[in-house]
């Protein structure tokens, strides 16, 4: 018999790119290689976006990363406990993490059911020796260092790649409307995570040193002019503006976010005109990256208890 | 040149994981042939580049002697799991890592514990290095690297392994035409994702068992586009790279559908 939940909610949502460079920059103990500093902007971001998962206490975190690649459907991690150790293919010398992580899986199963409701191919990973993708992984750490809150891991299905961008896009918007639909069902208090760099344009070789930060700045001006305005206008909650330039950004920033999960999430979240709070910003081997927050349990609570209004006395 | 055999093979894992299935089961005899072929031939080393073994910084080659544990397709987990053992000929891996700056190309070496192999470099070395008794030399699939490169690449590493007297087996892991199906398919009724995918596949075929070499160059382009040649094509590019462009004829051991995209195991004679 199926459980009866409360409706469950989605509480916020991030922009929470993955690159690897953040965590061999913080030097946890789980990851081998060692550091001597790096990419400390955008560690900082996660830093304050770590205290906003803290203060939101959510159930749930649901990671979307273009680092776990299918071509047949959109899939979910389906195993209660994944562990192993996550060596970066692109970047074995920075990234080498021992991980252990709680999955969701009922929530995931609702994932998987609603889409296939909408006629999407949605399959379950119940592979015990499945390795998971170190955009998952790196997007979790530096959400949540601790790892005790529990995860549900939806791949990248290729179809923005393999068919078109628009036609991959609308598959990634009926994601994202099961995905809400599969939380409200569950009745879980979720954070969604759309593991996407911004501009994706990089340079071809690594600095003999990858810390070292004299290195470090965006790869091309236009690059980083695009990301600056659609930071803008996600800050002003100027969201159906975006969606409008989204092709256009993907195709002049090489944008990373073709591959869904920031599509996926904003979906998931009803695609809301809030300002959007920008944690930071900084490059990585010359990719734009930001860390984005749009809090939804903030805005719910302003809208059911408005501030009194403020009466202005002109002569004061 | 020391190239004592040349194959082009999928680096699907259906065939090997399923092989019960008939359309799939046909590409796995394949595969199995020409892994014989490819043991009579005694190499010292095989030479194995996969368009699966993605790089986007600089070329990687696989430098840790001994590669070994449990592999899971991303895509085709259900099927469970793709064990692997291979031995690295780390003194070539080492000479093509130092060898490629001529051709302008960086390359870097990976000798990392749990460094993830790739299910088409598992696959092809299960079927055609089974107990991985042979050597190996690994070479990733750089994305901004284009055919010509690849081939340069290729005649790098055979020129390496020329240099330290090795009898080699070139092979190129990946698909002919690359287009999949997308969703739940009768696996049993399995075929080419569409005609037109089918007669490119066919017509580089009859190029290459012809030993049309200049035909199979003039053709690439279009079948990179029109065919919609996986990863390019690049992994031809590395056995032809290796071959100086020259063979006389192929042998296909196997041609068929795997989940729509065009698996083929071509063995190219080379006198």
């Amino acid at each position: 018999m199926s459980k009866i939940h409360k409706k469950g909610e989605i509480v916020a949502g991030f922009l929470a790119p993955h690159p690897p460079h953040l965590v061999y920059g913080e030097n946890p103990p789980q990851n081998e290689p060692k550091s001597q500093c790096g990419w400390e902007q955008l560690r900082w971001a996660y830093e304050r976006a770590r205290k906003s998962i803290e203060a939101l206490k959510p159930d749930v975190l649901l990671v979307h990363s273009p680092h776990w690649i299918t071509q047949q459907g959109h899939h979910f991690l389906g195993v209660h406990r994944l562990c192993g150790k996550s060596v970066d293919p692109i970047f074995p010398n920075i990234f080498r993490y021992t991980f252990e992580l709680d999955v969701d899986v009922e929530l995931a199963e609702a994932c998987c059911t609603e889409g296939a409701k909408r006629g999407l191919y949605t399959k379950m990973m119940r592979n015990p020796n499945f390795r998971v993708d170190y955009g998952t992984i790196t997007t979790l750490h530096m959400i949540r260092p601790q790892w005790d809150i529990p995860v549900v891991g939806l791949s990248a299905n290729n179809s923005p790649y393999y068919l078109s961008t628009q036609e991959g896009l609308e598959e990634m918007d009926t994601l994202g409307k099961a995905t809400r639909k599969a939380i409200e069902k569950t009745g879980r208090r979720a954070v969604l995570l759309a593991s996407n760099t911004l501009c994706h344009w990089h340079f071809h070789e690594e600095p003999a040193i990858p810390e070292d930060m004299s290195q470090e700045h965006p790869e091309s001006l236009s690059g980083y002019q695009w990301d600056m305005r659609i930071i803008e206008l996600l800050r002003q909650g100027k969201t159906k503006e975006v969606f409008r330039l989204l092709p256009q950004f993907i195709d002049e920033a090489f944008a990373e976010v073709k591959s869904g999960a920031f599509t996926w999430m904003f979906a998931a979240m009803g695609y809301p005109n809030i300002p959007a709070e920008l944690h930071g910003y900084g490059t990585v081997i010359g990719t734009g990256n930001a860390v984005m927050e749009w809090n939804l349990q903030k805005t719910n609570r302003a809208r059911r208890n408005p501030a009194p209004r403020k009466t202005w006395n002109r002569a004061a | 040149m020391a190239i004592v055999s040349a194959f082009l093979v999928p680096g699907s894992p259906l065939p090997y994981v399923r092989r019960d299935n008939k359309p799939w089961g046909k590409i796995a005899a394949g595969m199995q042939a020409a892994g014989e072929a490819l043991v009579a031939s005694k190499p010292h080393v095989i030479l194995l580049y996969s368009t699966q073994w993605i790089a986007v910084l600089d070329q990687l080659w696989q430098t840790r002697p001994r590669v070994a544990g449990l592999h899971v397709d991303e895509n085709w987990h259900e099927y469970g799991e793709l064990p692997y053992d291979l031995k690295i000929d780390t003194k070539l891996a080492h000479a093509c890592v130092a060898a490629t700056s001529k051709i302008g190309v960086k390359s870097k070496a990976v000798n990392y514990d749990s460094f993830p192999i790739d299910t088409g470099t598992i696959v092809a070395a299960n079927f055609l290095n089974p107990g991985g008794k042979i050597p190996m030399v690994l070479a990733s699939n750089n994305l901004y690297h284009d055919f010509a490169l690849t081939e340069k690449l290729g005649r790098t590493a055979a020129t390496q392994a020329s240099k330290q007297r090795k009898r080699v087996a070139v092979v190129g892991v990946g698909n002919f035409s690359g287009a999949l199906f997308r969703g739940v398919i009768d696996i049993a009724k399995d075929k080419i994702a569409a005609p037109k995918y089918d007669r490119w596949n066919k017509k580089i075929l009859k190029l290459m068992t012809s030993g049309d070499v200049k035909g199979l160059y003039a053709a690439l382009p279009g079948f990179a586009t029109q065919g919609k040649a996986d990863m390019g094509f690049k992994h031809a590019a590395w056995v032809l790279g290796a071959l100086g462009g020259r063979f006389k004829s192929a042998n296909v051991h196997a041609y068929g559908p795997l989940y729509g995209s065009g698996g083929a195991v071509v063995e190219f004679i080379l006198k």
